[in-house]
């Protein structure tokens, strides 16, 4: 043996595992050819791990379906990794999932890669007993792809001790939170200000409730308003350096500003329902006797606008157990049982209009501001290119508010790159 | 593999009558066997190392974008990012990063391992003290920073009364954080790999030193750092090559908020998050060739001075 061909030897050596390297990737197998109608449901949380919601939702389901019952493969607590988790799985056609756990903005993604069976022949059910704001971020391209599952929106959490009313305007809000502030000694707003997706929520909050708007209605033409958002970018960014934002604004996530609140450092803060039942359950917090909700304010002073979130479950393209899986799915969204142990058993917004109508839990702080705040919630478009779109308004907007860039430009930076996805 | 274990076992020992069956046994063995033997650690790494690498730059030379992929496109992924303002702000925070906390490390490894190279009584305590950060998960490091600095619940803010100081929330003190974070974490190892290094030294070679007159400046810097050179460059490098490709710290911290985007956040925005794949690689290949030339030159530097030891 000579040294080229030696060389040639292990050339070919290691273009031959190349090749035959995808081959022997694993395809992602669920335990469908041991149990024959079992399901799998992939989703994410907290509730999703034992003794959860979602947990105790797959038990009654397995109960009433001994033919065809359904496990949980708990994904991440973070969205992003859960999208990365089943991204895996579908891009490699694997069957181990039938039922997806999709967060609201994924569902042009997943649509357009041909991720989820369509859901038109059912849509009349889920139609009539779901609430139109989760319906529309379930739907992509006119179809609908997914069936709701449960509603999140954004409260105004406020201190009863500290203020009377809770303010309607974000000017007024952010005017009794320096003054307040100040007297205290505590910080004004805490929010999720960090740079993430959360501040891409919050400012949009801002925005819209200004009366903006990102698309036109099926998302052909880009119909952002750039003085607007140069207007509600330079307002937060005076909000920071007048004191009206709470100190570690642009640091803080969900957790850091309900800590923050919940020990009593701060007069407002804007957060998703759960933090209303953590505060209350809390001994040791200074204001759990303290606070309350209300509705997010806006610049007009006229109603109120919260960003959507929430989950819908899809059934996956390659699912081998699609028809109980499309079962279910529309099961968990219509089923009156299902939803109201949303509510009752968990600080989970449910989609079921019924429940919102429920007169047991009419008396119920938190369900009763959701039936308010809900049917103005607005979904962020579930366009494929959303976590593009994000990323680039959390470079672009981030920056300017912390007074490391203009607002005019980082408005104008955001308007071009939506221009640039719907080329 | 009995092939091979049995020609190994005919080669030592010269098999009398059957001389054809010798002279194949002798010429195979020494290059042959070698090659047989390194060939499945090689088909090892090729399959763990070498695949991601090419797969990578393969990417990278296609228009691929949120999993639709839509052909070839050349170096179009290359001119973008050359072109791109957050390629070259992560390049710079990244570059800065690596030289502030290498640096850093290098000096308090340096003394660390000084200190645990004494004979003093408490050694093996001051030892295992001084290796607790390095035994901790970056990201739980990262994490406990995270807390140590931020406003809430602010430790940092409160032990040295500086009221709301927000550390992570604002330009250039989001970067120290990070690198002083590190320099923590990470400084132990160095202190771990320097003192190999300084045990490896005889002790006759102070003796002499001593008898000479040395001073102790004179001695570690006549005696110490010239011996210590080998490790130094090993460490020096392992800790370069490290940071360069710093990811989890920064993430954690600040989410690469105030220009604390590393080159490896930027590639799993773009591998990962938004997804765009092809543009992402062609990220990670021009980090990987960042990486390959920074350690290439201190190999280099290593090979010559192992070799000029040797011929001492």
């Amino acid at each position: 043996m000579t040294t080229p061909r030696g060389r040639v030897g292990v050339a070919l050596a290691a273009a031959f595992s190349l090749t035959i390297l995808p081959a022997c990737t694993p395809s992602g197998d669920g335990g469908d050819e041991e149990g024959g109608g079992e399901l799998t449901w992939a989703i994410g949380g907290a509730e999703a791990n034992p003794g959860g919601i979602h947990q105790r939702i797959a038990e009654l389901w397995s109960e009433q379906n001994p033919d065809t019952p359904i496990t949980i493969e708990v994904l991440p607590e973070e969205a992003d990794q859960q999208r990365e988790q089943q991204a895996l799985e579908l891009q490699a056609e694997g069957s181990g999932f039938d039922v997806l756990g999709v967060d609201v903005i994924w569902t042009g993604e997943y649509s357009e890669n041909e991720w989820l069976e369509s859901l038109e022949d059912v849509r009349g059910d889920i139609e009539e007993a779901v609430l139109p704001g989760p319906l529309e971020s379930a739907t992509w391209g006119g179809e609908l792809w997914a069936a709701p599952y449960n509603s999140n929106a954004g409260f105004l959490y406020y201190r009863t001790d500290l203020v009377d009313e809770p303010p309607t305007t974000w000017e007024e809000l952010c005017e009794v939170a320096t003054r307040v502030g100040e007297e205290e000694g505590i910080g004004g707003l805490v929010a999720q200000g960090a740079r993430y997706e959360g501040f891409v929520v919050n400012w949009l909050e801002y925005y819209w409730s200004d009366g903006g708007e990102l698309f036109n209605e099926d998302q052909t033409a880009v119909e952002f308003d750039t003085e607007t958002a140069t207007e509600v970018t330079e307002w937060l960014r005076q909000a920071q350096e007048d004191g009206c934002l709470a100190p570690g604004f642009n640091t803080a996530r969900e957790e850091e500003a309900r800590n923050e609140f919940q020990s009593g450092n701060a007069v407002f803060m804007r957060n998703w329902p759960y933090a209303y039942g953590l505060i209350q359950d809390d001994d040791q917090s200074p204001v759990r006797e303290d606070f309350d909700i209300a509705p997010l304010p806006t610049f007009s002073g006229e109603g109120t606008i919260s960003a959507l979130g929430g989950f819908n479950n899809g059934v996956s393209a390659f699912s081998d157990n699609k028809e109980a899986a499309k079962e279910f799915v529309v099961w968990a969204a219509t089923n009156e049982e299902v939803q109201k142990m949303l509510a009752t058993e968990a600080s989970v917004p449910p989609v079921a209009a019924s429940v919102y109508e429920d007169q047991e839990l009419a008396d119920d702080p938190v369900m009763s501001l959701l039936g308010e705040v809900l049917p103005d919630a607005r979904p962020r478009p579930p366009a494929p290119s959303w976590n593009e779109i994000s990323v680039e308004m959390q470079r672009a907007l981030f920056p300017a508010y912390n007074g490391e860039a203009e607002p005019q430009q980082a408005s104008q930076q955001v308007a071009d790159f939506l221009q640039s996805t719907i080329e | 593999m009995t092939e091979v274990s049995e020609e190994t076992s005919t080669s030592p020992a010269p098999a009398p009558g059957r001389s054809r069956g010798r002279r194949r046994g002798s010429g195979l063995s020494e290059v042959a066997l070698a090659r047989v033997f390194v060939t499945p650690a090689i088909l090892l790494m090729a399959l763990v190392a070498l695949f991601p690498v090419v797969y990578a730059a393969v990417l990278s030379m296609q228009d691929y974008t949120r999993r639709t992929h839509q052909g070839f496109a050349g170096f179009d992924n290359y001119v973008q990012a050359l072109g791109d303002g957050r390629f070259w702000d992560s390049l710079v925070f990244t570059f800065v990063f690596t030289v502030t906390s290498v640096a850093f490390e290098f000096v308090i490894g340096l003394g660390f391992a000084l200190l645990m190279n004494q004979a003093f009584r408490g050694r093996g305590i001051t030892r295992a003290a001084i290796l607790v950060p390095w035994v901790i998960p970056t990201v739980i490091a990262a994490q406990m920073w995270f807390f140590m600095f931020n406003v809430t619940p602010g430790f940092i803010n409160t032990v040295f009364g500086l009221g709301n100081f927000n550390w992570l929330g604002q330009g250039g003190w989001a970067a120290f954080a990070v690198v002083f974070a590190d320099v923590w974490k990470t400084s132990p190892f160095v202190a771990l790999l320097l003192l190999a290094g300084l045990q490896t030294i005889p002790g006759e070679l102070y003796e002499s030193a001593r008898v000479d007159g040395a001073s102790m400046f004179q001695r570690f810097w006549l005696v110490t750092l010239p011996l210590l050179k080998p490790a130094i460059l090993v460490a020096l490098l392992f800790r370069t090559v490290e940071a360069l490709r710093v990811y989890d710290l920064p993430q954690v911290m600040t989410g690469g908020a105030f220009g604390t985007e590393s080159l490896s956040i930027l590639v799993q925005q773009y591998v990962v998050q938004t997804p765009d794949p092809g543009y992402g690689a062609a990220l990670s290949t021009l980090t990987f060739i960042l990486v390959l030339g920074v350690g290439m030159i201190f190999v280099k530097m290593l090979g010559k001075e192992l070799v000029l030891g040797g011929e001492q």
